[in-house]
C-alpha cells in the first residue's frame, strides 16, 4: 500500500535544531512515522523536553547537545548516532536563524555578524552533510533533507547573509545529490515562504494577505513534507527543490490581489 | 491510521486521471487508489478501451470504485463531458491529474504548420482544456486539486525538441498561473516534471547512440519509471500539500542539477 512507504520505520534520524519549534515538531512526527531520532541543538534542557516527546511515541531519542556551527560538535553528533545506532538514515538540516544583521543596511553589518550568520545558516549544513557522508556511503543508502528559505531564491532589502546562506545551502544540495547519486543518497531541499513562528512575526507578514493563497504557513505544514522527503515515496527525486510558500515564487512579477485586464 | 500516514490519505475523494492508458497516467490511478481515492480513468486517445480496462482493473484492486472514460483529449466537447461524469460517477472531483503527453522529436526545419498543431495541440492545448473543465466544476464544488505531468523538458532545450519542449514548458508556466489564479479558490495546481521516462514512446529506450549516451550522462545512470512519478504525486495532491501551490516537482534522480 502505498501509504505505507512513507512509513519511517526502523529508520535513524538526526534532526538539527531540534530543540524548539519546527526542528521538535519534524522530531516528534519522524518518531510517530516509526524512526527513532537523534535531536541535536545548543540547549539540553530543551532537547530534553523533545526526547521526552519523542519517547511518549515509543521511539528512542539520542539528545546530542550540539553548537552546529563548529564543525567538530557535529562530527561528533555524527559518531553519537552510529555508536548508538549503528547507522545514519536520515539527515535533517534543519538549524539556522539568528538573523542579526537583517534590516541592517550593508555598512552597518560587521564581519563578526556576516560570518556568524554564514555559520549558523549555511556552513552547519556543509559540515553536517560531510559527517555523515561516510557512513551513508557505507550503506549505500540515506536521505539528506536540508531547509533553505524563499530567500535563497529571491533577494531581499537589507537581506545580505541570510539569501546568501539559503542560496548557498540549495547550491549545497545540488552538488550533494549529484556527487552521490550512485551511492544511493538522495539529497532534496525544502524550500519554506513564510512561516511566522510567533504573532509579532503574524503582525510584521501582516497575516500573509500578499501570499497569493491568503494565509502564511503553519510550521505543522513543513513536517509531512520532510516525512516525504526522508520516505521511499521520493527515491527518485534528487536534487531538488520543493517549494511550499502557498504560491509566493509561482508569481511574483505582479503584485497580489490585483489581475491585468487586456481582452481585446 | 498512524497520525503520521493520516493527512496523506485521498480516502473517499474523487479523482480523475487524463491519459490512463499511458504508463504514467496508469501508475498514477494505481497510486490514487492504493491512497483510497474512487478514480475515474479517461483517455488520452480513442481506442483504448483495453489498455483503460486494464488499468481500471489494476487500481481496483485497492477496493476503490472505478470507472473508465474513453474519449480524445484534444476535443473541448469530450474533456467537458469526462468532468461532469467525474461527478456523476464518483460523486464529486477533487483531484484532477494531467497525464498528457505526445513525445516528438525531430529537426526544426523540417517541421512544417501541421506537425506544429500537432504537437502543441497534443501536448499543451489538451492540458489547458482539461484545467479548463475540471477548474469549471472544482469552482462550482468549492475546489480541489490539479496536477499536470510535465518534463525536465520544460526547464531547458533539447535538440530536436522546439515543439515538445515548448509545449511542456507551455504546461508548466500555466500551472504557475492558474496556481495564482485559483490560489483564493482553493484550488491548488502543480505540475510534476518527469525526467527521461522508461516506457515505450520515449526516445529514450531506442538502442540508439542518443540513449546510449544519455543513460551513462544520468546520474544514477538509469532511466525513470512511470511508478517512480506516483510518489511525489501522492504528496501534491494529499491534504498534506496545502500550502504548495504553483510548484513543479521534478523526478529526475538530479538530472537538473547538472544543467
Amino acid at each position: 500500500m502505498i501509504l505505507e512507504k512513507l512509513r519511517l520505520e526502523g529508520k535513524v534520524a538526526i534532526i538539527t535544531g531540534a530543540g524548539r519549534g519546527l526542528g521538535r515538531a519534524m522530531a516528534v512526527r519522524f518518531a510517530q512515522a516509526g524512526a527513532d531520532v537523534v535531536a541535536a541543538a545548543r540547549t539540553r534542557k530543551q532537547l530534553d523536553e523533545t526526547a521526552e516527546a519523542v519517547r511518549a511515541t515509543g521511539r528512542k531519542c539520542l539528545v546530542v547537545p550540539t553548537d552546529v556551527t563548529r564543525s567538530e560538535q557535529v562530527n561528533a553528533m555524527a559518531e553519537a548516532t552510529v555508536k548508538e545506532f549503528g547507522r545514519i538514515d536520515i539527515l535533517v538540516n534543519n538549524a539556522g536563524g539568528g538573523e542579526e544583521s537583517l534590516g541592517k543596511r550593508i555598512e552597518q553589518i560587521t564581519d563578526a555578524e556576516w560570518r556568524r550568520g554564514i555559520d549558523t545558516n549555511l556552513s552547519s549544513q556543509f559540515y553536517a552533510c560531510r559527517a555523515v557522508v561516510p557512513h551513508m556511503v557505507r550503506q549505500n543508502r540515506g536521505k539528506i533533507i536540508n531547509v533553505a528559505s524563499g530567500y535563497g531564491l529571491r533577494g531581499g532589502k537589507h537581506n545580505y547573509m541570510y539569501a546568501c546562506a539559503k542560496g548557498g545551502v540549495i547550491q549545497l544540495t545540488r552538488s550533494m545529490a549529484l556527487t552521490y547519486a550512485q551511492n544511493n543518497i538522495q539529497t532534496n531541499c525544502i524550500v519554506p515562504g513564510i512561516f511566522p513562528h510567533n504573532e509579532e512575526m503574524m503582525q510584521f507578514f501582516k497575516g500573509g494577505k500578499f501570499i497569493p493563497i491568503g494565509r502564511p504557513g503553519d510550521d505543522a505544514e513543513i513536517a509531512p513534507l520532510a516525512i516525504f522527503l526522508a520516505s521511499e515515496l521520493s527515491d527518485h527525486m534528487n536534487g531538488e527543490l520543493v517549494i511550499i510558500d502557498g504560491g509566493g515564487l509561482a508569481g511574483g512579477i505582479t503584485p497580489t490581489g490585483v489581475v491585468p485586464q487586456l481582452q481585446s | 491510521m498512524d497520525p503520521s500516514l493520516k493527512e496523506f490519505s485521498l480516502d473517499s475523494m474523487a479523482a480523475l486521471v487524463i491519459g490512463a492508458e499511458t504508463p504514467v497516467g496508469r501508475a498514477a490511478a494505481i497510486a490514487l487508489a492504493e491512497a483510497g481515492a474512487k478514480v475515474l480513468l479517461a483517455s488520452q486517445e480513442p481506442g483504448t478501451e483495453k489498455q483503460l480496462k486494464e488499468a481500471a482493473k489494476a487500481a481496483g484492486a485497492s477496493g476503490v470504485k472505478t470507472a473508465i472514460r474513453v474519449q480524445d483529449a484534444t476535443l473541448r466537447a469530450d474533456l467537458s463531458a469526462t468532468a461532469d461524469l467525474a461527478v456523476k460517477e464518483l460523486g464529486g472531483l477533487s483531484i484532477l491529474v494531467n497525464a498528457l503527453d505526445s513525445p516528438f522529436f525531430g529537426p526544426a526545419n523540417a517541421a512544417d504548420d501541421a506537425t506544429f498543431e500537432r504537437v502543441i495541440e497534443a501536448n499543451l492545448k489538451t492540458v489547458w482544456m482539461a484545467c479548463q473543465e475540471g477548474g469549471r466544476v472544482m469552482l462550482q464544488r468549492g475546489g480541489g486539486v490539479i496536477v499536470n505531468i510535465t518534463s525536465v523538458a520544460a526547464e531547458r532545450g533539447v535538440p530536436n525538441g522546439s515543439l515538445y519542449c515548448a509545449a511542456k514548458a507551455g504546461v508548466l508556466n500555466l500551472t504557475r498561473a492558474l496556481a495564482l489564479e485559483w490560489a483564493r479558490k482553493n484550488i491548488r495546481v502543480n505540475a510534476i516534471e518527469a525526467g527521461w521516462l522508461d516506457e515505450p514512446r520515449s526516445p529514450a529506450v531506442r538502442k540508439d547512440e542518443f540513449s546510449e549516451r544519455l543513460l551513462k550522462y544520468l546520474p544514477d545512470n538509469r532511466l525513470v519509471k512511470p511508478e517512480e512519478l506516483a510518489g511525489p504525486l501522492l504528496y501534491l495532491v494529499s491534504p498534506a500539500a496545502g500550502f504548495v501551490t504553483g510548484e513543479s516537482i521534478a523526478v529526475d534522480g538530479g538530472l537538473l542539477c547538472r544543467v
